[in-house]
Formats: C-alpha cells, structure tokens, sequence
C-alpha cells in the first residue's frame, strides 16, 4: 500500500521535501487534508538560517542586474511619496554601493600541482553522448562524450562533499544527500539549498592509445 | 514626484542601515521589503504546502520573481498586494508542476489581502480542529496520533491496540473521510 500519495503524507510528516505524483482528484483531497493537519502543528515561521541566506541571495541576484543607464540599481527603488523619500533615499542610495558582495560561485578545473595520465575506459566504450562514472580513488567523476569530444567532471557534490549518482535516463548527476541534481556536462540543474553549489570542476581529460586518461594526482 | 523625491534626498543624511520602513506607508529600499515580508509569505507557504523545504524554495521563488521588476513606488498595502499575487503565481505553478492538481491555492487570501497584512494561516486551526471534530472516534484517534502528536506509524499502531498495517489503513481512510469533510466545509 506504499502508494505515491502515501508516500508523501509520510514525507509531510518527517518534515520531508514530497515527491511529485501524478494525482488523482481523490488524492489530492487527501494530500490537502494533511496539509491542513500538519501546518496546525507550526506556524510556519522561517528559521533565521533560511532568512538570512535568502536575504545573502538576493542582495547577489539585485547585485548583478546589468545597469547599462545610470542609476540601474537606484532605479529599483524609487520613492513618490516625497516626504518618506526624503528620508529614505540616503539609504536607498547607501544600500545600492554596498551590495557588490560575493560573486556567484564559478565554475572550475581541477588539476593537480603533478600527477599522470591514467586510462579509465576503452574509446571504443565511450560512444559519442554516452556518460560513464569512473572511480581512480582519489578522483571520481563522470565521463562524457558529446560530437566526440571527450571532458570529464568531478563526482563530488559542491554542497557538502557526497558522491553523485548518474541517473542515465536523465542525463543527470543526482546527489543522494540534499536532492541536489546537476547536468552531465558539471552545471547545477536542480537544488533545494539557501545558496546554489558552484557547478561541478572539470577535470583533464584525453584520448591515447585508444584509451579514455584522465590527469590524477600521483598515488601517495 | 520622483524628481523631487531625487533632488530632496541629497539633503537628506544616510540612514543607518537595518531600519528602513519610513512612516506608515512606503518601503524604503528591497531590505525593508524583504524583512517585513519574508515571514508572511513563508508562512503563508508553508500552511498551504505543509513542508519546509517547499515552503522555503516557494518563499525564494516570489522574491527572486517579485523584487527584481519592484518599484517601491507603492504603499506597503500595495507591495504586500503585489508579493501576495506573486506568491498565488507561484504555488500555482509548484501544484501544477508537482501534483499536477490545484490542491491548495492562496485565492481566498487574495481577495482580502489588502491593504491590511494578511492574516497568517487564518483558518487552519480552527478548521483542522473542526474537520477531526467531524471524524469518527477511530479516525480521529489516528490522525491525532500521526498529525499531531508525531508518532511514528509504529507507535500509533501500539497506541490504539492495532498492527501497524491496521493503522495504515486506518490513516488512509480518517485521511480520505478528513478530505470529504474538509470538501463540506468550503462549500
């Protein structure tokens, strides 16, 4: 009886992110007579963790609005009541110089100081579109041919660290541990965090002797 | 008016920072904004999709949507109009994208929202209160368990004398009954 609708009851239980089902009427009746139970039980109040990286967020997103005219980020804010604009402008213009904060997180290579090439995989078992995750110890990461070229990307989730899982059929890296899921080629595609994970780092990576290398550090 | 607003500030010393709300009726800047209407909306959120972390990434959705193209030109009753609107948008879209089925909507609230701040989770209490009220002795008994008491099924199961495949069928048919009761009192 572990039906989809079940299953997300039980994720509103334990405070759960639900998955999504496709419901029927009957279901979805269902599903909203537990959410009228369960937010008695909270007021809902956002924890300060949340609100305050969502204030970080959006201080980055406003921060990087292009200002091609001037004033592009004072233009936000622009105040008619004359009186309360008087005494709010000072700040709205204070504010405007000081939300250059941190940049979004870029993406990068990994490449070790030294190392060698190792060989992952046969070319021949590398075709063109495919994905296929490797494990040399201290690097794993996801292998990719696209119009037969080859990269690779690291297999360690931005976030804390886990190890991603590819899910073939979609072409996706999905972290076990926050739900967080990126593209084949390393960029972010999905997460549930404050703050998004910087993409995944590249790795070097080349084709020889009909082998698939990738560039590791040497073994300890 | 804007003009004048422009030229007056420059009189005008910079305000400390972290205290922006001016007189009763604009924001002064995003930050006020933000603050006097981050709890509302997550708020809001969460009693209309019963989880956090949907409510938080729903919360993060109408900011990220509503504060780029804001002009606070707007009294505080109508920017709180206009997130709330935003916020409808919104859950809308998640229903639609996860259960693919308008399971709670926030158009009730919308129709009184302004320029009064909007009443948080108004009904929720007292209907959920009701809707168990409505339930055989059983079915309540289940619900309250699980809903609120936070038991596991196990130890609702125990609770009430009963397997646990007993109280999962127990909590699937208080649920759907809840469901019928709740249809009942909207209309």
């Amino acid at each position: 009886m572990k039906t989809p609708a079940w299953r997300y009851v039980e994720d509103l239980l334990a405070g759960r992110k639900p998955r999504p089902f496709k419901a029927s009427e009957d279901e979805a009746a269902e599903v909203r007579a537990a959410i009228l139970l369960r937010s008695e039980q909270d007021s809902g109040e956002p924890s300060e963790e949340f609100v305050a990286a969502l204030r970080d967020r959006l201080a980055d997103e406003l921060a990087e609005q292009p200002a091609p005219s001037t004033g592009g980020r004072r233009r936000f804010v622009k105040i008619t009541t004359a009186a309360a604009a008087a005494a709010a402008a000072g700040a709205v213009i204070d504010h405007a110089l000081i939300t250059q904060t941190a940049a979004a997180p870029e993406k990068q290579n990994l490449v070790p100081d030294n190392g060698e090439w190792r060989a992952v995989v046969a070319s021949t078992d590398l075709p063109d579109g495919s994905v296929r995750p490797f494990d040399l110890g201290a690097v794993t990461g996801f292998l990719r041919r696209r119009g037969g070229e080859v990269s690779a990307v690291s297999a360690i989730c931005t976030h804390l660290g886990c190890r991603l899982r590819l899910d073939a059929p979609e072409r996706k890296l999905n972290c076990p541990c926050h739900r967080t899921s990126f593209n084949v080629d390393g960029s972010l595609a999905e997460h549930e965090l404050p703050v998004a994970p910087a993409p995944l780092p590249s790795l070097l990576v080349r084709e020889s002797g009909g082998h698939v290398e990738v560039f590791v550090p040497p073994p300890a | 008016m804007g003009e004048r607003a422009e030229s007056q500030h420059e009189r005008q010393r910079a305000e400390p920072r972290g205290l922006h709300l001016v007189g009763q009726d604009v924001y002064a800047d995003w930050e006020a904004v933000y603050r006097d209407n981050v709890g509302r909306i997550h708020r809001l959120m969460y009693a209309k999709v019963g989880n956090r972390p949907d409510a938080e990434d729903l919360t993060t959705e109408v900011f990220l949507t509503a504060l780029k193209p804001l002009r606070v030109t707007a009294s505080v009753g109508e920017v709180r109009s206009y997130l709330l609107a935003t916020a409808r948008t919104v859950l809308a879209e998640y229903w639609r994208r996860t259960l693919g089925r308008a399971v709670t909507t926030l158009d009730e609230e919308l129709g009184i929202s302004t320029p009064e701040p909007v009443p948080e989770n108004p009904i929720a209490p007292a209907r959920a209160a009701a809707i168990l009220a409505a339930l055989p002795e059983r079915y309540r008994r289940i619900l309250e368990l699980r809903f609120l008491g936070a038991c596991s099924l196990r130890e609702a199961a125990d609770e009430m004398g009963v397997t646990v495949g007993n109280a999962k069928v127990l909590q699937h048919r208080a649920l759907r009954q809840a469901a019928t009761v709740a249809e009942g009192m909207l209309s």
